[in-house]
């Protein structure tokens, strides 16, 4: 068995001590994150990014991957003890997990949702490992047409799993393809929409730009509702972390069942963990017998999203490790950390790269090993954290993150740019358009052109190639069903429905 | 919404967007005469503020509509920057403008949202006018950040008249305090850390965006500063060896 061996090999690049401590590092680095509202998984991302660097390729994606899903285990954290989702994925969770915390079952909230993510992450680690050479194989047979095509049916995606008016979600994408045309054309080294700056000839950093929409701009946002926000921590000491029979009983399918969605919806273009754990809990009060229970402290209403979001983020490495297509914006800060390290993301990776891909995949499995173990036993640590006040955290992370973006270049204009997306972004936030479709935009731009170009020029300027292809027309055809589907006003109905959970 | 509010409260009021679009259509020119001050003081190279003020105006007021003219003529003399400028982008939002005035806007979210989208739309389009075209069935540099570019104008033109035709929040509140001193620091950091080096520049830094919450005590601040200062300077170019400037340049030397 290939798979087997390609584990084991995985297994003995992850067990080697340099690459342990960046699991580690990654993990604890993600739970802090995760714990911490108001600084988000990418703009931590964004933030390390610079300091991978000095590190080996396989150590730096292990750790920048461990920040990813350890974000979606601490999330759940102060979701239930403290009801502050220190991460936009544990938002669902926070409603009957802070519910089982105010009757004194916090203990096992805390447990159901470590042991789901737990789960979880393993049936994700196994599922890249199995579905890593087939779709390798399929991504071979992809020509420049198809490749556009893809990246479309993505960006369809993000349009629809977005939160909001699908009109908004498409411009976001638009503008964000717009701006990843400034700089030098790749086919002619024309100088485009630079105005003769000269920082601006390498293209707006991804990574600045990210900074500037995630990172400040949300700082700022944070500064407008009053920077002391209402945490009223339950105080009791956690007592019984061990989940009855009943509640092992009770979440066991819904561990099963997010773990399930979230892995679909994490492959998918265009998904992530977000959208995963918001369907999982609508998914729950539907199948739930009595569906009063949801907000009142069900069990499920925990187990599922939890599950969920955990192997969407381990599962969206799929697409980014087989076809080279980042299906979110982590994952698109991934390819930037990649390409740092002059590993081009693609189906070939896996044949010149078997330490990294199977290295990254064992150190998941490890990884998730280790949250448990940093999450339960050392839970009222991370809770303690909290008291930090945010007058004094939002000026050490504008520092952290000017750091940050000024060592990836070591040029101040940057800083500059990533301080005027923040303004872009806190305007973009004024105006409900989301920036999520933006930064995919971004990325899938210059993929997308130079696609497209290539398509064209190899039928002879044919725009009727898309169609001819059967591939490429299969996954057009998608993307225009799906795009008809989320206008339809009873999909609409219920598209708005999942995503008003989290404003209850 | 807009009955309770009364006529002439929302008459004012879009006459107060309408006079901000107009302000927005001639921003790029604005911008560019008071960056060019500075080559008054020998900052830059570029052209003085005499010449962008003249050759702005020419072109708005006289230029662009001899150029919509001459094209009905079937002159073909190619448009200057400033021209194409005031056509691509001014001229475009100075019509939106007027029309603000006759509308009644259901959803001042959707609606503002929209055109200042538009607007960049229209800057990026502007941007890309000088670019080449397709050449045969070739992609040229700047065909498709034109095609993205018109794109985004429908787009956004659908989202400004989403907020006319159906109800929806009005404009969202602005603070200042926060966007302002966070920004400052921002600056700072860019600006004063090649000269002064990373010490001074990340304490200050520190201060200034502190200065963002009026929740700051000011003791307080000032030690975590300090012990964030000298954590970043052993942090970033000891532990991870990123090259850095410490201390101010005149001090080292």
């Amino acid at each position: 068995m290939e798979l087997f061996a390609n584990l084991a090999h995985g297994f003995a690049v992850a067990f080697s001590p340099i690459n342990l401590l960046m699991c580690l590092i990654g993990a604890l680095v993600g739970t802090l994150v995760g714990v911490l509202p108001g600084i988000g998984t990418i703009a931590t991302v964004a933030m390390l990014l610079p300091i991978t660097f000095g590190l080996p390729p396989v150590g730096a994606l292990i750790m920048l991957a461990g920040i990813y899903y350890g974000a979606q285990y601490g999330g759940s954290t102060t979701s239930i003890l403290v009801n502050i989702p220190g991460e936009a994925t544990s938002v669902v969770t926070a409603i009957d997990g802070h519910q089982m915390a105010k009757q004194g079952r916090a203990g096992p909230a805390l447990a159901i949702a470590a042991i789901g993510s737990f789960f979880a992450g393993c049936v994700a680690t196994i599922l890249i490992a199995v579905l890593g050479a087939p779709l390798t194989k399929l991504a071979l047979a992809f020509g420049p047409a198809e490749y556009f095509s893809l990246m479309v049916l993505g960006l369809i995606f993000a349009v629809v799993l977005a939160k909001g008016s699908v009109l908004k979600a498409i411009a976001m994408i638009v503008f964000g393809l717009l701006l990843s045309m400034v700089g030098s054309d790749i086919e002619t080294g024309a100088s485009r929409m630079a105005f003769n700056i000269p920082e601006l000839a390498d293209g707006l950093g991804f990574a600045t730009v990210a900074m500037g929409v995630f990172g400040f701009a949300e700082i700022i946002r944070n500064l407008d509702a009053g920077a002391e926000m209402n945490r009223d921590l339950v105080q009791q000491k956690i007592t019984g972390l061990m989940p009855t029979r009943k509640d092992l009983m009770d979440s066991a399918p819904a561990i099963g069942r997010g773990t399930v969605l979230g892995s679909i919806l994490g492959i998918l273009p265009g998904g992530g963990a977000v959208i995963a754990s918001f369907a999982a809990y609508t998914l729950e009060k539907k199948l739930a017998k009595n569906p009063s229970r949801f907000g009142r402290g069900a069990i499920e209403g925990v187990a599922g999203p939890e599950s969920a979001n955990n192997a969407a983020a381990q599962t969206s490495f799929i697409p980014l490790l087989t076809l080279g297509i980042p299906p979110n914006a982590v994952m698109a800060l991934m390819v930037g950390a990649m390409t740092i390290h002059g590993i081009v993301p693609g189906p070939q990776v896996m044949q010149k790269q078997p330490d990294l891909v199977w290295g990254m995949i064992a150190s998941m499995w490890i990884g998730n090993l280790m949250l448990i173990i940093i999450n339960l036993p050392l839970v009222g640590i991370w809770v303690r954290l909290l008291r930090v006040p945010y007058r004094l955290m939002f000026p050490s992370i504008v520092i952290f993150c000017a750091i940050g973006i000024y060592s990836v270049n070591n040029a101040p204009v940057d800083v500059i740019l990533a301080g005027v997306f923040g303004l872009v972004g806190y305007w973009l936030i004024k105006h409900d358009f989301e920036p999520a479709p933006l930064l995919l935009g971004m990325v899938l731009g210059p993929l997308m052109e130079e696609n497209l170009r290539r398509a064209l020029l190899i039928s002879r300027g044919d725009w009727s190639v898309f169609l001819t292809r059967p591939l490429s027309a299969v996954l057009l055809a998608i993307a225009a069903f799906l795009l008809i589907l989320t206008v339809l006003p009873v999909l609409r109905a219920k598209r708005d429905e999942v995503f008003t959970e989290s404003e209850n | 919404m807009a009955d309770t509010m009364g006529h002439s409260a929302t008459a004012t009021r879009n006459t107060s967007v309408a006079l901000g679009f107009c302000l927005l259509a001639i921003a790029p020119q604005i911008f560019e005469f008071i960056w060019s001050i500075g080559t008054i003081f020998g900052w830059g190279a570029g052209r003085g503020p005499a010449t962008v003020v003249t050759s702005h105006v020419t072109a708005l007021l006289v230029g662009a509509p001899s150029a919509i003219f001459g094209s009905f003529g079937g002159g073909t003399k190619k448009a200057s920057s400033e021209v194409l400028l005031a056509l691509i982008y001014s001229y475009p939002l100075f019509a939106v403008a007027i029309l603000t005035v006759f509308m009644t806007i259901r959803s001042a979210q959707d609606y503002v949202g929209g055109v200042i989208l538009m607007a960049l739309a229209l800057f990026a389009l502007w941007a890309s006018s000088d670019l080449q075209g397709m050449r045969g069935f070739s992609f040229g540099a700047g065909t498709a950040p034109r095609m993205f570019g018109g794109l985004l104008v429908a787009l956004s033109a659908g989202i400004a008249l989403t907020g006319l035709l159906a109800d929806g929040p009005a404009m969202a509140h602005y603070s200042w305090r926060g966007p302002l001193f966070v920004m400052v620091a921002i600056l700072f950091f860019a600006l004063a850390i090649r000269p002064l080096g990373l010490v001074v520049t990340a304490f200050v830094s520190f201060m200034i965006a502190a200065l963002g919450s009026h929740e700051t005590r000011w003791l307080e601040a000032a030690i975590v500063g300090a012990c964030l200062t000298l954590g970043c300077a052993i942090l970033f170019p000891y532990v991870l060896g990123l090259p850095m400037p410490m201390f101010p340049r005149f001090l080292v030397q």
